[in-house]
């Protein structure tokens, strides 16, 4: 079904850079009219940065970009919205205080004749709007009461009213539960048979073999692959995804891998490990039935797609997550353990290396000294009182150790993302943990950071650390981690030995492909 | 690297030790004949007043400066404590070291401005003092009317004329914690004394109109069996009469105020419009203060200590002879 | 790119530097300023004057002192509204414990001391246990507080007489409001160097000072780092509410009176010090140091504006545009 005429939007030789990192490299892109073209690719890739680019929020690229073969040059969203391009991000822009029709008709609400705010007409466009995406809600309803898939219905219905020809769709289902799943695909499927066209990123390949017509894969910035999306098979997708050269990463740790075969004593064991929070987080996905073990010595990842609670798990771990009774056994280092606050943890012999380093690893306008310290410093001083050049040395012996390129005196935000990412493992290093724990600790890092973070990571297990490590990047779990816990909806579903299982059986397990 | 944050505070003090010093202090408390120059010399004032947002003590300013205008001797600079005892401290301090010739002070509150009163006079200065005291007699005169003494005829005044048979009333005192609401409240005591008149509630107005309207409004609902309020200052006044007129009380309540401001807003206009029945002029002495820095400054002369302001009362018969005569 | 190397120390940019001694160079400016616009008499300037300068100092040692205080709960992320009625509070306390309870001067002053810090605790727990806003917290502290101070003076300003007799305080108390050093550096002004130089070097060697910037500067990663947020946090309110009792005590000693609407508005002075002093408003970046002078500056353009009698109503436009110029110089501030 080969469609002539001038697409909806074509990009051409877009490239982006972000120091030294190409996040785009000469890539072509086009959407056509009544279509769903997936974009797929491991994080990092280039993905986010495209679709920034597409809907106006990244600005500073080169090529070009034509919307029914018209020049268009965008400043800001806004600018892309006016042509028709709307973006759902992951982390929906709405505001959860606000009703569901002041969301919909935000920064462009109807007037009446007397300037007033037009609430009863608002009301019944949102209806109309709604029910094109196939749902009934009321449009007083707060947008911080509905579920996640109502409210991801509810940023298409706002898309929508801004007659948006070409959707934008970052992980819509990710969040989802099943029959949330089928509801949003049946919207999918009639805004694609109306004239749209829908780029849709997602890690589920199930999903875009149902749904896509099309698919393009992306690595490290560049068009990796394009497929007929009826053609697709995991095999080739994967393969596609991964190419050879991140292999190259690996080397040190697969020597390791070979050299070892010994490793300490048991240090961390779940027995169907699960929380029952006290209040429902919205958007968690709390452990509801997690086994695993983790020795001395050991790497051990945890994979799993976005939602199944690889940070909750680690959070829970470290005394930060939900508060809620935990279930089933918890040991470490051979005792009942039961952390109240990552304090009690980082006592107890844990340390933990968070997801986003800029919300929760660092305060990036002080010191690279003053970061490093944080955990230690207490312990550092003497009736309460610091030392300067103690802790001069100590922050010095373990930042040179990690190779971090800097001064104690630069504000940590100065440094690239990668030496950012190493001084929250030297932090984390200092408390001297028995267990480390991981969660993304390559993310927003260079390829040449990312090779020196993980032989830092062997190193450290060469040690006697314990690593936890959780990552979305699967050649990252298989490289790196002796074995792999695979979590699916907060449970553990898989256990895979990366000594046997490549990352193409670790990948196709995460994205829940049957064997 | 760590010396220079101390450095600071340090610095401070050695600055402030470098300055240069004076020696014209300790000329002891002979007042008048030094600062008195006579008709050809130039004179400053010094005006620290405790709070201008008052309308009372902004009509005491005015007062000084229309009668300071006969003289082209004197120049007058007004400092403004805003309700604030350290400010006036600081401001009279300032005023010490603009080497000012007579201290005109109508201090916020009596203990905490004693020692820089008494620091100015120590110093030869003339202090004439305003409305409230200082403690001793650490200055040259003082000038104002009895709260007490104004309290007590605002009894008097209700107890004999508006309810001669007693009757339930509400009383609605300045801020808490003043001296004058205090004083105004003791004397009102006295003057109901055994006369058959029922305070059944005393609230807190803070002297201001809209607290009044917003506690007479609570008093009207609990106690709409009320036949007079006596504020303690105009505004307070004003507002229970609005609250009053929205109860639909104002015919059956009589309201006395006291200050009997000369001024468009002031009580005098209300007892005129009939809104109060009765003010007590609370007079500012700005006018007799001025009179008396001429006294001392031109004619060399030597005032009393104290100089007692009479009030006056306020009825609808003479509202606007007394308004016309404030204004003169 | 592969040069890995570690320098432990390079010297801090010079745009850096300079704003780190911003608000040094807007006292140098006001100073400066001051001198020039100096009223003079018999060819003497006086602001120079050295008793003005320790009026200067003397006159602004309270809300110094209450905004050191201020500072810590700034660098927190929080703000402390209840200062001023807790400066209130124990000037009423120390005045009635010395006249009407025959306390000594330190039992006295150990006493206030001790319920300002329990208040400033108080308020803490309810901040960071509870979760409830600081702003909140501490404006209902501030309503507490003055009631306290109502009730406790019954309603009215309380005299210190001194004396031996009943009802008369130990003469030692009127010391804070005398002046040493031949009768020229006044006493609170002394206290308040001797907090000022304490805070700044607890501020810049105590761990727990660390604990304070970090929980400013991102309260989740300090959390994760294992700092004991709720604890730093309750310490920091005890430590102003304290802070702010001194500056109490020293208000009843300067005045000779505890009055329970002593120190009405004190708060925003000390919170428009701290701002002065380059700490933001958002917290983890500032120091005491700024504080001391964004108080001082506060004090010399006060005095300057004074000694040149301008009109008071042009006074308060005048500081609030210095307030705002200064806030404005902080977004130049380069963040990474």
């Amino acid at each position: 079904m080969e469609e002539p005429g001038t697409p909806l939007v074509a990009m051409t030789g877009v490239r982006k850079a972000y120091g030294g990192t190409l996040a785009c490299d000469d890539v072509d892109f086009t959407v056509r009219r009544g279509e769903v073209h997936a974009l797929l690719g491991e994080n990092g890739a280039g993905k986010s940065t495209l679709v920034r680019i597409l809907s106006g929020d990244v600005t500073d690229h080169h090529g070009t970009i034509e919307i029914d073969g018209e020049p268009a040059v965008f400043g800001n969203p806004a600018d892309a919205r006016r042509r028709g391009i709307a973006m759902i991000p992951q982390e929906l822009d709405l505001v959860p205080g606000l009703s569901v029709a002041a969301n919909i008709f935000l920064g462009r609400e109807l007037r009446t004749k007397a300037g007033t705010v037009a609430r009863r007409r608002m009301h019944r466009e949102t209806r109309e709007l709604l029910a094109r995406t196939g749902i009934a809600l009321d449009p007083k309803r707060a947008v911080g009461e509905l579920r996640t898939g109502e409210q991801q219905l509810v940023a298409i219905a706002k898309a929508l009213a801004l007659d948006a020809r070409v959707l934008v769709m970052d992980e819509p289902t990710s969040a989802l539960t099943g029959a949330e799943v089928e509801r949003m695909f049946k919207v999918i499927t009639e805004l694609r048979d109306a004239g749209a066209g829908i780029v849709y990123i997602s890690h589920r390949l199930e999903e875009i073999g149902r749904i896509a017509d099309r698919a393009t894969v992306l690595r490290n910035g560049r068009v990796a692959a394009g497929f007929a999306a009826r053609d697709l098979t995991a095999g080739q997708v994967t393969a596609a995804m991964i190419g050879r050269p991140v292999q190259a990463l690996f080397r040190v740790t697969n020597e390791r891998h070979s050299k070892h075969g010994e490793t300490g004593g048991e240090l961390l064991r779940l027995d169907d490990f699960a929380l029952r929070p006290r209040r429902h987080r919205p958007g968690r996905r709390e452990p509801a039935g997690i086994s695993l073990t983790v020795r001395a010595g050991e790497i051990v990842g945890v994979g799993g797609l976005l939602g199944s609670g690889r940070t909750e798990l680690l959070e829970t771990l470290f005394g930060a997550g939900t508060p809620g009774r935990w279930h089933g056994h918890l040991s470490f280092d051979g005792e009942e353990i039961h952390p109240r606050s990552p304090r009690h943890a980082v006592r107890l012999g844990l340390a933990l290396v968070p997801e986003d380093r800029r919300i929760a690893g660092l305060a990036l306008p002080h010191s690279v000294r003053a970061n490093t310290a944080l955990s230690v410093v207490d312990r550092l001083a003497t009736a309460g009182f610091l030392a300067r050049r103690r802790e001069n040395d100590v922050t010095t012996k373990v930042l040179t150790d990690l190779r971090v390129k800097g001064a104690l005196a630069d504000p940590v935000g100065t440094l690239s993302g990668g030496n950012q990412q190493k001084v929250v493992l030297g932090r984390a290093l200092l408390t001297e943990p028995k267990l480390l724990l991981l969660d993304e600790p390559t993310r927003g890092v260079d390829v040449g950071a990312k090779a020196e973070i993980y032989q830092l990571l062997a190193a450290a297990a060469a040690r006697g650390i314990g690593v936890l490590l959780a990552s979305s990047e699967p050649a990252e779990l298989v490289g790196l981690c002796d074995r792999v816990i695979v979590l699916q909806d907060g449970r553990t579903s898989r256990e895979l030995d990366t000594h046997d299982a490549g990352e193409a059986e670790l990948l196709a397990a995460a994205m829940g492909e049957a064997r | 690297m760590s010396g220079k944050h101390f450095a600071l505070p340090a610095l401070v003090l050695i600055l402030a030790a470098c300055g240069t010093t004076h020696e014209n202090s300790g000329q002891g408390a002979s007042t008048s004949a030094a600062a008195c120059k006579g008709a050809e010399g130039k004179y400053t004032i010094g005006v620290s007043q405790a709070n201008v947002a008052e309308p009372y003590r902004k009509q005491m300013d005015d007062d000084i400066a229309r009668a300071a205008k006969q003289y082209p001797q004197f120049t007058v600079n007004f400092a403004d404590a805003q309700q604030d005892n350290a400010k006036q401290v600081a401001d009279v301090e300032n005023f010490l070291t603009q080497r000012i010739d007579l201290l005109i002070i109508s201090p916020n509150e009596a203990t905490p401005l004693t020692a820089v009163v008494k620091k100015a006079y120590d110093k030869g200065i003339p202090v004439l003092v305003l409305d409230r005291k200082v403690d001793g007699d650490a200055y040259t005169q003082w000038i104002g009317a009895d709260n007490v003494d104004i309290g007590r005829q605002a009894g008097q005044y209700l107890a004999g004329k508006v309810l001669p048979r007693g009757g339930k009333i509400a009383e609605i005192r300045g801020l808490a914690g003043s001296t004058p609401a205090k004083e105004r409240q003791d004397g009102f005591a006295k003057g109901i004394e055994g006369r058959g008149i029922d305070i059944v509630t005393t609230v807190d107005g803070d002297w201001l109109r809209e607290k009044g309207q917003q506690q007479a409004d609570a008093i009207f609902k609990s106690h709409p069996e009320i036949q007079a309020v006596y504020s303690q200052n105009d505004p307070m006044a004003e507002g229970a009469y609005l609250a009053a007129k929205a109860a639909g009380l104002d015919q059956k309540i009589k309201f006395i105020g006291i200050d009997g401001l000369p001024i468009p807003s002031g009580g005098i206009k209300a007892v005129e419009a009939g809104r109060l029945a009765a003010t007590f002029v609370y007079p500012t002495g700005g006018r007799e203060a001025v009179a008396s820095a001429k006294s001392i400054l031109i004619d060399c002369a030597k005032p009393a200590k104290t100089q007692m302001l009479p009030t006056q009362l306020v009825t609808q018969a003479n509202a606007a002879e007394v308004y016309a005569k404030g204004n003169r | 790119m592969t040069t890995t190397e570690f320098i432990p120390t390079r010297r801090a940019a010079v745009v850096d530097t300079l704003f780190r001694f911003q608000s040094l160079f807007g006292l140098v400016l006001v100073l400066v300023a001051a001198v020039v616009f100096s009223p003079t008499h018999d060819g003497e300037l006086l602001f120079l004057d050295s008793e003005n300068l320790f009026n200067v100092v003397r006159a602004i040692s309270e809300i110094g002192i209450i905004a050191i205080g201020m500072t810590f709960v700034i660098l927190l992320g929080g703000i402390d509204l209840s200062v001023g009625a807790v400066l209130g509070l124990a000037a009423v306390g120390s005045a009635v414990l010395l006249v009407n309870d025959g306390f000594g001067v330190l039992p006295a002053v150990l006493v206030v001391l001790a319920a300002g810090l329990v208040f400033g605790l108080l308020q803490g727990v309810a901040s960071a246990v509870f979760g409830i806003q600081a702003f909140i917290v501490t404006l209902a502290g501030l309503q507490v507080a003055r009631g306290l101070a109502r009730i406790w003076s019954g309603g009215q300003g309380v005299a210190i007489a001194y004396g031996d007799g009943p009802g008369e305080a130990p003469v030692a108390f009127s010391l804070l409001g005398e002046r040493t050093f031949n009768g020229l550096v006044p006493i609170p002004a002394v206290i308040f160097v001797v907090v000022a130089v304490a805070a700044i070097a607890f501020l810049r060697t105590s761990a727990f000072a660390r604990h304070v910037y970090a929980i400013g500067g991102n309260e989740k990663a300090a959390r994760l780092s294992g700092v004991a947020i709720t604890r730093v946090k309750v310490l920091v309110y005890g430590l102003s509410g304290l802070l702010a009792a001194l500056a109490g005590i020293i208000h009843a000693g300067q005045l000779n009176q505890g009055s329970p609407n002593d120190g009405s508005g004190y708060e925003l002075d000390a919170i428009a010090a701290v701002v002065i002093g380059g700490t933001a408003l958002s917290g983890g970046r500032g120091s005491v140091s700024g504080t001391v002078a964004g108080a001082l500056l506060l004090g010399v353009l006060n005095n300057i504006l004074a000694l040149n009698s301008v009109d008071p109503n042009v006074q308060l436009l005048i500081k609030g545009l210095v307030i705002v110029v200064a806030a404005g110089l902080q977004r130049l501030r380069p963040t990474p």
